[in-house]
């Protein structure tokens, strides 16, 4: 444990270099590594209540919130996620665990209360909806980088303007999307994703960053369903980072029994 | 008056001439405006309920139009799914998806849809259900036998008998159905898998409507105009003279029209009809002045002269059965379906606009011939065999009605009996789809998909919780409140409180999440009060959220079930189908697991997961978000109102018997629905319109004959034959649908015109001779022969009809042909018998 968090100050250090170099001289690796770290791997743990607004083309509304905790087991690598619904009411106490790897499938355990129920998820495809909202299981645990070719296209005076591709092996419906990283979090601002026809049709941008422990850390997100209209707003609070979560509680033997002392506010 | 209208004529003609060309000219320039209208829907006004809540339950459901592409394929032994044809549906897809105007999301295809399976032992996978078209034959029966497990597609998606799949393609906009349906068949005519592919759907079903409905009035109209110029060239032996009534019939029917169009009206199937309706209409009262004028014309006499007095003889008769012939057309405005309420309206204009210009204008055309045309017309006429068959035909028949009189009116009367026991076996039906000929492709593709699949025809059974129950939480809410009163003292909860009261729709998951921020500032003193309110709120909510209810959701299955046994719809499909297939997947996999959780959370916790997959929005055509409301899509093989009524008893036996909570109000929406609702509404609205016609024509009998029996006397030859045909419908079965019905009143309106001309005649002829035979002698030459030559341009006026692409125009065309040929005769022998054995009417 120790280890990891010199790990993550000295990755911490490397980013202060980073950005403290001209700009302009970042490659796009190193852009994308710098984003893909400050998005998904600030502090060696945190923990987050999010309250998530799904909202149809009509309007109607759907509500979500849940408890995320999420640790990393390596810097820029495998990580350990855990999402406890409490609401709505129906869905209160319904577990989703995820063991996230970088050289293969995803571990993934979902508990079922009402139904009384462990299971295990099946590797597969990860741009499936979020419990119904907006986002995609990807845009929640991180889409890889190595998954697309990427592109410094331009800049402004805040933004990296990058273009990806996915490679070729890539089963997704985008044809490619374009980020604005924000130059001074590294947080990817705005990401938006294309079509065959070269048509925007989806739309991921951050509502709201807060520096809270140190980390920019977003505590508002939305994702828009350009075509129809949709949308998701996410809302995070109560965040924590460094928390010393021990690594058994991401284990499938806490689902049934979710560890209520991490998981309070 | 009239005197003055027919001097005006024979002194103005070409001003006439003139007024006439540029008011047509000036009006008929509106035409190319037009606006096609072949939308079923809109055979109820647009605020009608039933129409207004099945769009609401449309955009609630977010139930789109629809074109249907079918594949199928009989050769192979593993039906469609072999490599060539389900690599053909994948090529398909794509294409179909890439065509602007395609919601992509909604589209359902075996390439887009997703599936829910086992992965071995404890685990549950949710995939695409093909994405990758399979390389072998093995991989295409795997994806049949994953297919088979998913009620929801089985019968909808693909056929039962693996023979055939489908592609649903929903459209944003149903006006751009002919494009996208083109690009779509570009794109099937570019595969060579060999599958039979079918296209049909209703946006496809309304364009091809649209465009055979041009076909009809680009070459029924004209070819009935051409036919009636025929006619009337032949009866009276004259080209020139035949110009005449083709004028005014061309005149009318472009006026009529461009007035339509020019009001902004759209042109539906009912409008389609008008300009060939108005064509021999228009020029029946111009028939009578060229037979009376042809009669009484004799070389030397003053032309001005004659056909002033022939004018002046016929202007009343003329007069009167324009009128009533409009009222008969006028009476459909008293149905409540738009599109037969302005047709009635601009036929009755035109027959209107038809007796004007045939006062002004044929009399000054005729004043205008020179007397070698007069001459020669009148030595051909009066020298031909043919002209003095139809005198011989008509004088034998005014013979036999009179010497047969009593037994001809016992026979009458006895045909009446029976014909009015016929009505009672009327079988009242109707399907749009049908409207299309059997063999048209519309037909053929809607047959293949029907034998293949469980039905093409929606309806929707919606059941939704009562406004009271929705709002009940907000009584819990306040009385709450009222016992806990040292929460308004916290400004925090005091604010939430009175925002959530403002908010009229806040349903109760909106302000959750404040009164929980409300909980997190909150004194500790007050947090045990807040807690218990949160709670109170949430059980609330579970109690809203119907549709998660495993007791609802299991009543639902009973109702399936219990439909699907009946063996009146096809399939039915629910969000307790989606439910048992979750629940199933997330178990074992296992059929016994084929059930609705025991626990609303375990129904909730399902639905979350099948909102985890690739395609979560598919779930909101079932239930609405807040699972308050929701569906029960019932697919038919049939779109008949037959079926789909008994379909209809079977649910309300079903519900008496095992009666709905109270909290829960049921609804239908959906096309197949709709339709037998408008008609039922035409044939209610029918009913009104034909006894307005008969009141409102007999009154106007009265007053123009000034005597209540031959009032009575001119509504008998219409009241037999409408009763005959009609009774004719019953006993040889042929449905009552929406053509039938609109003609009742109409033929009424058409039909008096003989029976006032007659009576009218003989009457005036009885005062002139005071001689019984003599009267009906000299009604069996010009009058008789006006009559039957009128009825015979209105009967051969409509047969192009029969000629037209749709079935109700076919319809038309035949049964108003019937009507008018029936009438004639019976006017011709009823009242000559009826005058026969009461002999004193006459003297009257």
């Amino acid at each position: 444990m120790l280890k990891r968090f010199f790990d993550g100050q000295k990755w911490l250090l490397c980013l202060l270099l980073v950005q403290s170099i001209a700009h302009a001289e970042l490659t796009v690796e190193q852009i994308i590594e710098a984003a893909n770290a400050a998005s998904y791997y600030p502090g060696d743990d945190a923990r987050a209540e999010a309250r998530m607004k799904i909202v149809d083309a009509q309007g109607r509304k759907q509500m979500r919130q849940f408890m995320m905790l999420r640790q990393d087991v390596e810097e820029q690598g495998a990580q350990n996620f855990m999402v406890v619904f409490s609401r709505p009411a129906d869905v209160k106490g319904t577990v989703l665990l995820v063991n996230k790897h970088i050289d293969k499938d995803d571990d993934r355990w979902l508990y079922l209360p009402g139904l009384d129920l462990v299971k295990r998820i099946a590797a597969g495809d990860k741009r499936t909806s979020f419990v119904g909202s907006h986002f995609f299981y990807e845009d929640v645990s991180g889409r890889l980088p190595s998954y697309d070719h990427h592109q410094l296209t331009g800049n402004d005076e805040q933004h990296y303007i990058l273009r990806s591709e996915p490679k070729a092996d890539q089963q997704v419906a985008f044809a490619h999307y374009v980020s604005k990283i924000n130059k001074q979090t590294m947080l990817p601002d705005e990401v938006v994703y294309f079509n065959d026809k070269g048509k925007a049709y989806r739309k991921v941008e951050i509502v709201q960053t807060k520096n809270i422990d140190g980390f920019n850390t977003v505590t508002a997100a939305k994702v828009s369903d350009l075509i129809s209209g949709a949308y998701t707003q996410i809302q995070f609070r109560h965040i924590k980072y460094n928390l010393e979560i021990p690594s058994t509680i991401f284990s499938e033997r806490s689902l049934r029994n979710p560890p209520a002392k991490w998981l309070k506010r | 008056m009239k005197e003055k209208v027919i001097h005006f004529s024979l002194n103005h003609p070409k001003s006439i001439y003139w007024l006439m060309l540029l008011l047509t000219l000036g009006i008929s320039a509106m035409i190319p405006m037009i606006q096609i209208d072949t939308d079923p829907e809109n055979m109820l006004s647009s605020d009608q309920a039933d129409r207004v809540f099945h769009n609401k339950v449309k955009h609630q459901f977010q139930l789109h139009d629809m074109i249907v592409v079918g594949a199928v394929n009989t050769q192979h032994e593993q039906g469609i799914f072999n490599v060539k044809s389900l690599a053909a549906i994948d090529e398909l897809t794509k294409n179909i998806v890439a065509i602007d105007g395609v919601i992509t999301a909604d589209l359902m295809s075996l390439s887009t849809i997703d599936n829910i399976e086992q992965a071995g032992v404890g685990t549950v996978k949710f995939e695409w259900m093909m994405a990758q078209p399979p390389t072998t034959e093995e991989q295409a029966l795997a994806i049949r036998q994953k297919v088979e497990r998913l009620p929801l597609m089985m019968g909808t998606l693909v056929a039962e008998d693996n023979k055939a799949t489908a592609i649903y393609v929903p459209i944003k906009d149903k006006n751009e159905s002919y494009r996208i349906s083109q690009d779509i068949q570009q794109h099937i005519d570019q595969l060579d898998s060999g599958d039979q592919y079918y296209m049909t759907g209703l946006p496809v079903a309304e364009d091809t409507f649209g465009f055979e409905m041009f076909v009809q009035m680009g070459i029924s109209a004209p070819l009935a105009g051409a036919f009636i110029f025929a006619l009337v060239w032949w009866f009276f032996r004259s080209f020139v003279m035949a110009l005449a009534p083709m004028a005014v019939a061309m005149a009318t029917v472009l006026m009529t029209m461009g007035l339509l169009i020019g009001s902004g009206f759209t042109v539906h199937i009912m409008s389609s009809m008008i300009a060939i309706f108005l064509m021999p209409i228009a020029v029946v009262d111009s028939v009578h002045i060229i037979s009376e004028f042809a009669d009484r014309f004799k070389p030397g006499a003053d032309v001005r002269k004659v056909i002033a007095e022939v004018v002046g003889h016929l202007f009343t008769p003329m007069l009167y059965t324009s009128i009533t012939s409009s009222v008969g057309f006028f009476s459909l405005m008293l149905t409540p379906i738009p599109p037969v309420q302005i047709f009635g309206a601009f036929v009755g204009l035109g027959i209107l606009l038809a007796f004007a210009w045939t006062i002004v204008y044929v009399p000054a055309y005729i004043s205008r011939m020179s007397d070698e045309q007069l001459i020669a017309m009148q030595k051909r006429l009066h020298g031909t065999q043919s002209g003095s068959r139809m005198h011989r035909i008509l004088k034998a028949t005014g013979l036999f009605a009179t010497a047969r009189a009593k037994p001809l009116l016992v026979i009458f009367t006895g045909v009446f009996a029976i014909s009015v026991w016929g009505i009672t076996h009327i079988q009242i039906n109707d399907n749009p789809v049908r409207w299309f000929k059997s063999d048209h492709k519309i037909r053929v593709a809607d047959q293949a998909l029907n034998t293949h699949f469980s039905g093409t025809y929606d309806a929707f059974l919606t059941f939704s919780l009562r406004a009271e129950a929705k709002e009940r939480w907000l009584t819990s809410m306040n009385n709450f409140v009222g016992s806990h009163t040292d929460l308004l003292n916290n400004p925090l909860f005091a604010e939430w409180l009175a925002t959530t009261k403002e908010q009229k729709d806040s349903t109760i998951e909106n302000v959750l999440p404040g009164l929980e921020d409300v909980l997190d500032g909150a004194p500790e003193h007050l947090q045990p009060a807040l807690e218990s309110l949160l709670e109170l709120l949430e059980k609330e909510s579970s109690e809203q959220r119907l549709f998660t209810q495993p007791e609802w959701l299991n009543y639902l299955a009973g109702l399936q079930l219990s439909l699907q046994n009946s063996g009146y719809v096809g399939k039915s499909n629910s969000v307790v189908d989606l439910v048992k297939t979750v629940n199933r997947e997330l178990r074992d996999g296992s059929a016994q697991n084929f059930v609705v959780p025991e626990r609303q959370a375990g129904v909730a916790q399902a639905l979350l997961q099948f909102q985890s997959s690739h395609r979560p929005q598919d779930l909101w055509h079932l239930v609405t978000p807040d699972y308050s409301q929701g569906v029960v899509w019932l697919q038919l093989k049939s779109g008949d109102n037959q079926d789909m009524s008994q379909v209809m008893a079977h649910v309300d036996a079903y519900i008496a018997k095992h009666p709905l909570p109270d909290t829960i109000a049921m609804k239908w929406a959906g096309k197949t629905y709709i339709n037998l609702i408008w008609q039922q509404q035409m044939v209610a609205g029918m009913a009104d319109s034909l006894i307005s016609a008969f009141v409102v024509v007999f009154i106007m009998m009265v007053v123009l004959f000034r005597s209540l029996i031959f009032g009575f006397l001119a509504m008998l030859p219409l009241s037999i034959t409408i009763t005959f045909i009609y009774g004719l419908i019953g006993w040889i079965g042929k449905d009552y649908d929406m053509p039938i019905a609109v003609l009742s009143a109409l033929t009424l309106g058409l039909s008096v015109d003989f029976a006032i001309h007659f009576l009218e005649r003989a009457r005036s002829l009885y005062r002139q001779t005071q001689s019984f035979s003599a009267t009906i002698n000299a009604m069996f030459t010009e009058p008789a022969t006006a009559i039957t030559r009128n009825a015979i341009v209105i009967a051969i006026g409509f047969t192009p009809l029969l000629l037209a692409p749709l079935v109700p125009y076919i319809t038309v065309g035949i049964f108003l042909a019937t009507i008018m040929a029936v009438s004639a005769l019976v006017t011709l022998v009823a009242l000559p018998a009826v005058l026969t054995v009461f002999k004193s009417i006459l003297a009257r």
